[in-house]
């Protein structure tokens, strides 16, 4: 836990009141009415202290992510404040409570009249949650365990900069992430292509090494010593042409041969990235891939893996080459004549810094540009996806006009970036062009005055226009590299995720199992606050069929996704044969359960592929018992490609009941000791619904079946029920009970057979 | 900045029970008239309303458009999320009556509007704001990547940063040139 702030415990001592003593506590940074203002709430084994002060609303607030120690403008009252402590025992207080506002929350507390004690920004939800957990433990007087009184799960920050890690579960402080680090473990991924690392540099050398001694033989042997007639080439202009045509081959030829090992060694990166990507990715739990932020970092995984392609094959070797280049050219340039060099190299400051000035605005303008042109594309979509839509309304109107803003907009924004670009080109040509100007000028002077030869002016003129292009790419070369690091940080950070739902070193394997499952005292949340089960219990006997009903959103897919251990509870257990599913392999676990859902998902690949997805070894036999117990036979066998047809991305499409009893197919011929149905048929129509149900039924025999259903008729053969409402089980018992008991579930009933009353008055 | 001056539309107003009888008929929303619904303010600062004789404590107002005009169509919903009626417009209630709902819906919507936009700096996905708001000067982190700054009309503008919090920058065309320009490249 964090340590409270000096001036809150020197308050604390002056209220008598042993800092030691408080378990937990929570800043609300938020006043009642308006803008922010400070309260604590404390909690120490007996009793709520609130501290809280009169003065008035801080001016400034930083949150969460940005730098923490940024300098404050020092607006805040300057005055030490007085925190006046209000002592509230807990046994007066009936209960306190979190209540969610739009990205805050209110800690409201009974004692006994309702009162809301202080509001705090979203940052504090996690700490509330806490509080409101605590206090309940010590209002029922439980034991507080380890766990509770540890709080680990707050925002850690970077011990170097101070700055909050901005995304929770991701100790990245992007500021200071050891670049170096970073780049030495994508060398060590490279290191197996050392080999052809080395040649390519090699090439590259020799390839520019070859093109670097051209300038020389156009300028000074050609103009001095061959035109010249002085020196070893006088008169020998054949000679000299052939130099150059020779080593300009060598060029040629070196730039080939390093072309073809980069190529294939960038095809090799890469496949080797993604697909260490990919296996990474497939060893981790559920809930990483549906958490927010990660779910982006997925979209981006691919886009990295090419840039730290695009870093190994163009990024290494022409850094080595560019910087050998660098520093070759200027020696041969100073050797030749220092001054005349230093005063060439006088327009390179303005270039720089007209690059730096002016390509951040050209790069503004591109992404509204492109900006501008994705919200007219969407339109675009958005309209003949629609057609149908807009038609039946009859908005081809408004359609029209909605295009022609956005186009209007696209247009603006194309005019401004060329009307930029085609300025700044030009300026920046004439500005690399003076330092050739400068050589005309004082080289020919210097001819003029008998210092020079025409050839040296030449030479130099030459090395000149090629030290252009390296100087351009180390201008870009630190934004790149910061770049590169970023996108490598984050597939490692895939690569290093833990797997929220971890396997026990030890984990027993499962090979027999009768299928009794037992649910007690679960709760459970995806996020802080949000509990969408509290307390639940239940118990299946082997081959029982539990029915689970409520309201949609009442936690039953929760409920049943613990069960496979998708996801791990928050408290309580669940066991299956009487063994905790902590304590048993993952792989064993999930061969003894079956799901059917109701999002069917169709792999790529022929419907025997899908079916036999989760044992591919089984026999055709078998294949095809499954899909006639499912009643996916008959369609299959009407289709021209029988079982070998293609289905998924691209293939044939199936509708919605035929997807549903592959699903069911499948799920027969995994033969699992459990089976869960989850809404199995909730998106198909009356009529297929009662064909899926007979092979339900069938499905279910031998098995324990946890089955979820809007449509109360398909639990008619459920041996127990429970209701959930709002995560808690409210009703539990048979049909015939809880009709008796006239509660939650006969009013389910009812209002289910006024639908269908509905249904038929429709249909009929 | 009083509400009034927040909601941008024009386009939203209430009409007394909509152009279609038979389509309110069938929604069934039950409206509160200032003729017997009595909203107080306990000393724990909650909400209490007596609604057709009724009393419900601990009640909170919701925005049907937030975003749009906050002063119609608030719905007064218990802690569970149970609509105990709908108000057209605040108008239609005393001043007083008037003056508590917009502390509440404050309370319950508070987002701090940016009035001059400092500094955004972006660096590796992230960008972070340096801004002037009606609550103060206010720091925060906003995740890249686009979702999290949202125009919600055409001249509203909605930052969610890294925690969920929200800020807004009401009227984006009355910013300075300047400010456009550090806004635009996170939108």
């Amino acid at each position: 836990m964090d340590t409270l702030p000096k001036a809150i415990m020197n308050a604390l001592a002056q209220h008598g009141v042993a800092s030691e003593s408080v378990l937990c506590w929570l800043l609300c940074d938020r006043a009642l009415e308006n803008g922010f203002r400070d309260t604590y709430v404390l909690l120490t084994r007996e009793e709520l202290l609130i501290l809280s002060h009169d003065q008035a609303p801080a001016r400034e607030k930083t949150y969460s992510g940005y730098a923490a120690n940024t300098p404050l403008k020092g607006l805040s009252p300057e005055k030490e404040a007085h925190w006046e402590l209000e002592a509230l025992k807990i046994r007066d207080i009936e209960s306190l409570s979190i209540v969610n506002l739009v990205a805050s929350g209110m800690v409201v507390i009974k004692a006994p009249e309702e009162r809301a004690v202080a509001a705090f920004t979203n940052g504090g939800m996690r700490s509330a949650a806490r509080l409101a957990k605590i206090f309940e433990k010590l209002k029922k007087s439980e034991e507080l365990g380890p766990e509770e009184l540890r709080d680990d799960q707050e925002r850690a920050t970077c011990p170097k900069c101070g700055m909050i890690y901005p995304e929770e579960g991701r100790q990245v402080c992007p500021k200071c992430m050891k670049k170096h680090a970073v780049f030495g473990r994508l060398l060590s991924f490279a290191g197996k292509y050392k080999v052809s690392m080395f040649w390519i540099v090699l090439f590259m050398l020799l390839n520019s090494a070859a093109g670097l001694v051209i300038p020389y033989f156009q300028g000074t042997l050609l103009f001095d010593q061959a035109l010249g007639g002085k020196g070893t080439f006088a008169g020998q202009i054949g000679l000299v042409i052939a130099l150059i045509i020779v080593f300009r081959t060598l060029s040629l030829l070196f730039g080939v041969i390093f072309g073809v090992i980069n190529a294939k060694m960038a095809a090799n990166i890469a496949f080797d990235l993604k697909s260490s990507v990919f296996h990474a990715m497939q060893r981790l739990s559920l809930s990483f891939f549906e958490k927010k932020q990660t779910g982006q970092l997925m979209t981006r995984i691919n886009n990295d893996a090419t840039e730290l392609q695009y870093f190994f094959v163009d990024g290494i070797s022409y850094f080595v080459v560019n910087a050998m280049n660098i520093i070759g050219i200027v020696t041969v340039l100073l050797i030749m004549d220092w001054k005349l060099t230093l005063l060439c190299l006088l327009p390179l400051p303005f270039v720089f810094l007209l690059v730096r000035k002016v390509f951040p605005k050209l790069w503004r303008l591109s992404i509204r540009r492109h900006k501008r042109v994705s919200a007219m594309n969407a339109i675009i979509s958005d309209t003949i996806r629609g057609t149908r839509v807009v038609k039946a309304f009859g908005m081809e109107q408004m359609e029209n006009a909605r295009f022609q803003r956005a186009s209007g907009a696209f247009s603006d924004a194309e005019q401004s970036f060329n009307k930029m670009g085609v300025t700044l080109f030009p300026v920046l040509n004439i500005l690399t062009q003076i330092g050739g100007i400068l050589i005309w000028a004082f080289g020919g002077w210097k001819v003029m005055q008998g210092d020079f030869t025409f050839g040296k002016v030449m030479t130099f003129m030459n090395y000149m226009l090629l030290l252009y292009g390296p100087i351009q790419f180390m201008n870009n070369i630190m934004n790149w590299w910061s770049y590169c690091m970023s996108a490598a940080q984050r597939i490692f950070e895939i690569h290093d995720a833990v797997p929220d739902v971890v396997e026990k070193p030890n984990a027993m394997q499962l090979t027999e199992m009768q299928g009794e499952i037992r649910i007690s005292n679960v709760t459970f949340g995806y996020e802080p606050n949000k509990a969408i089960l509290k307390g639940v219990s239940l118990h299946a006997r082997p081959g029982q069929m539990i029915g689970v009903v409520g309201h949609s959103g009442a936690g039953k897919s929760t409920l049943v996704n613990l069960i496979p251990r998708l996801y791990d509870v928050n408290e309580g257990e669940i066991r299956i044969d009487g063994i905790p599913i902590k304590d048993v392999s993952m792989a064993s676990l999930r061969t003894h359960i079956g799901i059917v859902s109701q999002d069917v998902y169709v792999m790529s690949g022929s419907i025997a592929e899908n079916i036999a997805y989760a044992d591919p070894d089984c026999t055709l036999a078998d294949l095809i018992h499954a899909a006639k117990v499912a009643g996916a036979h008959d369609f299959i066998e009407k289709l021209p490609d029988g079982y070998d047809t293609i289905v998924g991305t691209g293939g044939h499409n199936l509708s919605g009941g035929e997807k549903q009893r592959l699903s069911i197919a499948r799920a027969i011929l995994h033969n699992p000791k459990i089976l869960i149905l989850d809404e199995a048929t909730a998106s198909l129509d009356t009529k297929t619904e009662l064909q899926i149900q007979e092979a339900l039924d069938t499905l279910i025999k031998g098995r324990t079946t946890i089955a979820i259903a809007h449509r109360l008729s398909t639990l008619r053969n459920a041996d127990y029920l429970v209701v959930l409402e709002q995560g808690k089980i409210v009703e539990e018992g048979t049909h015939e009970q809880l009709l008796v008991k006239e509660g939650a579930y006969y009013d389910l009933v009812k209002k289910h057979d006024e639908a269908l009353k509905m249904n038929e008055v429709i249909t009929a | 900045m009083t509400l009034k001056d927040v909601s941008v539309s024009e386009i939203l107003r209430p009409e007394d029970g909509g152009s279609s009888p038979g389509l309110a008929e069938a929604a069934q929303i039950r409206y509160l008239s200032p003729d017997d619904t009595e909203f107080t303010l306990t000393e724990g600062h909650m909400l209490n309303v007596k609604a057709g004789g009724k009393e419900h404590v601990g009640v909170y107002v919701h925005c049907s458009f937030p975003h749009t005009n906050k002063r119609i169509y608030l719905s007064i919903r218990t802690v569970e999320n149970e609509e105990i009626g709908m108000i057209r417009s605040l108008d239609e209630f005393p001043e007083e009556t008037q003056r508590m709902l917009e502390e509440q819906v404050e309370l319950r919507y508070f987002a701090p509007e940016i009035s001059k936009v400092l500094s955004v700096k972006e660096e590796f996905g992230y960008s972070y704001w340096d801004a002037e708001t009606t609550s103060g000067y206010c720091r925060f982190t906003v995740r890249g990547g686009g979702g999290s700054v949202k125009l919600m009309t055409a001249s509203r503008l909605l930052i969610v940063d890294v925690d969920g919090n929200r800020f807004i920058i009401p009227h984006l065309d009355r910013l300075s040139d300047k400010e456009y320009k550090m806004v635009e490249v996170c939108m």
